[in-house]
């Protein structure tokens, strides 16, 4: 076991080389909150062996018939199941019941639970999940519902959740209590579902604190406003975005990754990326730009611009690169703009005077 | 002999203990693809240091990038990640260099993808892989030089035909085989195939066409899953040695006939299902048996039962009571059965008779 946590030191100090300053915030944000106070086992896998029970007939703990209990983790996916097992270990950290046929969540599934810390349900076939469900399960830092026909967010969620993942459902609504009191919910992945702007409810993520999430392969028509102003990523793309407003980021001014690929984006109103002055990742491509988006120069953060597969049909000398006084804290590491009407001999050299090395530019289509 | 006894029935726990790998488990994460593709698709740009990838989650040096639509695994994954989650992607090929540096890597996640290549050398660099997820993918054969470090295989779901000794030779950490719903014969399955894992302790192969027991199971296992399968019969062969197998699932087959003798080969077995087969009477040997709890025999065409067909006569010289019998959908009528029948149960409710719970 001290091996073990020497490790996970060894780990994080090394981590910081390899992540890079731009993501030591997340992350450690992330660590703070992801981790348990007073457990230091929170790992979907857990380390340490249980105490081997001496009951003398019962080699085998109660462990449902097909799937495999070990040191709390319940491992029962790929069996067909169509229903929750009802003998799950009530010490059970971890339960996989990924991959099955079940329906329904219902009132009694997971009671009992207590100690529960991530639980997999994705792939199966849920449609309803009882509101009093997740009754017991009060440390519930993991939800995995992806792959199921969830019409909305199950009500009555635990407030302990850091992650949730609920791709491909039927979600059409955000209720305005769906993420109540969730204080540590730091993960959102909600795409492919048909959600458009009008789904989410104003004010269902008040007071929640989300870093990343994700609303990819849904039917957004603008960047929606009343998400979590604490988010670091947001990711909506492949929706149908037709044009970013000056007021859309007003919101969320710590932002560090922007991703509006594939959607139709025309115009980014001038000054919209005033807002969120941190920004080091900005991605726009396969969109309908007919012009580089204004604002660029003033961004310090801003290492990677993807504008490759636009419309545009011209890049000025001072479309990227601060002129005069104002210098950037980063250079580009990655600008692209092929598969765009505008020829590489038109561009400038001196519009990239801001980049890493000549790598970092993508120009044409050579 | 007390203590003797004792610590033969801890030896199948100690195999089975196995899970003390220091994974992490958590997911998921993506890159907006560099290298390899025309340029139409995605930009050639050398991105310095490895960042997270685009869209993925890096925490805890787990990598999530689930549910990204990526047609190849992400470059530039941070070194000292130890899970990586890539499922409910479009990923057809695993290349050479896919993992290389990923020597800290204990678990990999590769669930529901176009898998249908994998590169022999892709896995070498993975010194520490202890899970290996495939399930849900296009493979027409598992990989050969899997790592040796490896605990958990998941290849559910794939095309797998074949399963040859050579794959899973000196595999001996692994614990968890699972390769249920592949398109899989008996012929195509080499005898001894799984021998060479000196640890396994658990195998499932349900929902395929095979048509008899494997032959040569190593005496480790502890659990035997086959049901859903087109084996007939049970023969006492393909089940010897097995003196630490505990549960074996045998539902869903067509199987007529127990060999006499077959569960005096597995001593140590505590539950038996054998529910939805061809069965025309109870296996004989179970009222012999000592640790057995847990028998389904329910949707077979079993026409009696005698009164010696579960419990020893006279003075019961059973370990463990019977906590689970079914027995309805058969044709026997429940009022023939005589209740001394079950006279070594636990407790009544515990058998269920007719058509009635």
């Amino acid at each position: 076991m001290k091996e073990y946590v020497l490790l996970l030191f060894l780990g994080l100090c090394s981590a910081k080389h390899f992540i890079g300053p731009s993501h030591f915030t997340l992350k450690h944000m992330m660590l703070q909150d992801m981790e348990d106070e007073n457990d230091d086992d929170n790992s979907l896998f857990p380390t340490r062996r249980p105490i081997l029970q001496q009951v003398p007939f019962d080699i085998f703990p109660v462990c449902p018939f097909g799937c495999q209990c070990y040191m709390r983790v319940v491992h029962c996916s790929d069996l067909g199941l169509t229903s929750i097992p009802n003998n799950i270990p009530s010490d059970t950290r971890m339960i996989d019941l990924q991959n099955n046929k079940i329906k329904e969540v219902k009132e009694n599934d997971l009671k009992g639970l207590t100690s529960l810390y991530a639980l997999a349900l994705n792939n199966n076939k849920i449609f309803k999940i009882h509101p009093k469900a997740f009754q017991s399960t009060k440390k519930l830092r993991r939800l995995y519902l992806s792959h199921n026909q969830l019409t909305e967010i199950p009500a009555n969620l635990p407030k302990s959740l850091a992650e949730l993942r609920i791709h491909d459902n039927k979600v059409k609504k955000v209720q305005k209590e769906a993420f109540q009191g969730m204080k540590a919910l730091h993960v959102l992945e909600m795409s492919a579902n048909p959600l458009d702007n009008d789904g989410i409810e104003p004010g269902s993520f008040e007071g929640v604190t989300v870093y990343h999430i994700r609303i990819a392969e849904a039917k957004l028509t603008s960047v929606p406003k009343g998400l979590p102003s604490s988010l670091l990523e947001l990711h909506l793309d492949d929706n149908k975005i037709t044009a970013v407003e000056l007021e859309d980021f007003i919101r969320y001014k710590d932002l560090q990754r922007l991703g509006l690929g594939n959607n139709k984006i025309k115009d980014v109103e001038n000054g919209s990326f005033s807002s969120i002055p941190n920004v080091r990742e900005i991605h726009l491509e396969n969109n309908k730009l007919k012009k580089v988006p204004s604002g660029l120069p003033d961004l310090k953060y801003l290492q990677v611009v993807f504008l490759h597969s636009n419309n545009i049909a011209k890049v000025g000398v001072n479309d990227f690169c601060p002129t005069g006084g104002s210098t950037k804290k980063t250079l580009y590491s990655g600008i692209s703009l092929f598969n765009n009407p505008v020829k590489y001999w038109e561009v400038q050299p001196a519009t990239f005077r801001c980049i890493l090395g000549r790598n970092s530019v993508q120009l044409g289509n050579y | 002999m007390k203590v003797a006894v004792f610590f033969l029935l801890l030896l199948p726990v100690c195999w089975a203990k196995p899970f003390h790998q220091k994974g992490l488990f958590e997911f998921m994460l993506e890159d907006e693809g560099s290298a390899d593709l025309p340029p139409t698709d995605s930009p050639d740009i050398y991105l310095p240091g490895a960042v997270c990838p685009f869209r993925c989650q890096c925490h805890l040096r787990v990598v999530q990038c689930s549910d990204l639509g990526l047609e190849k695994v992400p470059r530039d994954l941070p070194s000292d990640t130890t899970l990586l989650d890539l499922q409910n992607n479009k990923i057809t090929e695993i290349k050479e260099g896919d993992f290389k540096n990923l020597k800290d890597l204990h678990a990999l996640i590769l669930v529901n993808n176009k898998i249908s290549k994998i590169s022999p050398a892709a896995f070498a660099p993975l010194k520490k892989l202890e899970r290996l997820y495939l399930s849900k993918n296009n493979l027409k054969e598992l990989p050969e030089n899997m790592p040796k470090s490896l605990q958990e295989l998941r290849a559910h779901e794939n095309e797998i035909t074949k399963l040859r000794k050579v794959v899973f030779n000196g595999l001996n950490s692994m614990i968890v085989v699972e390769l249920g719903t592949n398109p899989l014969k008996s012929s195509g399955l080499e005898n001894g195939a799984f021998q060479g894992m000196k640890k396994l302790s658990y195998i499932r192969i349900s929902d395929t066409n095979i048509t008899s027991i494997p032959r040569g199971l190593p005496p480790s296992l502890t659990e035997l899953h086959l049901d859903g399968n087109k084996i007939t019969k049970i023969d006492s062969e393909s089940l010897a040695g097995l003196v630490n197998l505990a549960k074996l699932g045998l539902s869903f087959n067509s199987i007529s006939a127990v060999d006499n003798g077959s569960l005096a080969t597995i001593p140590h077995l505590k539950e038996l299902h054998l529910d939805n087969n061809e069965l025309v009477k109870v296996p004989g040997g179970l009222a012999e048996h000592k640790y057995i709890q847990v028998v389904y025999l329910h949707n077979n065409k079993i026409a009696s039962v005698g009164p010696s067909d579960f419990c020893p006569p006279g003075y019961n010289t059973k370990k463990a009571s019977y906590s689970g019998v079914s027995l309805f959908s058969n044709p026997v009528q429940y009022w023939e059965i005589q209740p001394s029948t079950f006279r070594c149960v636990y407790e009544r409710s515990v058998i269920q008779l007719g058509n009635y719970k």
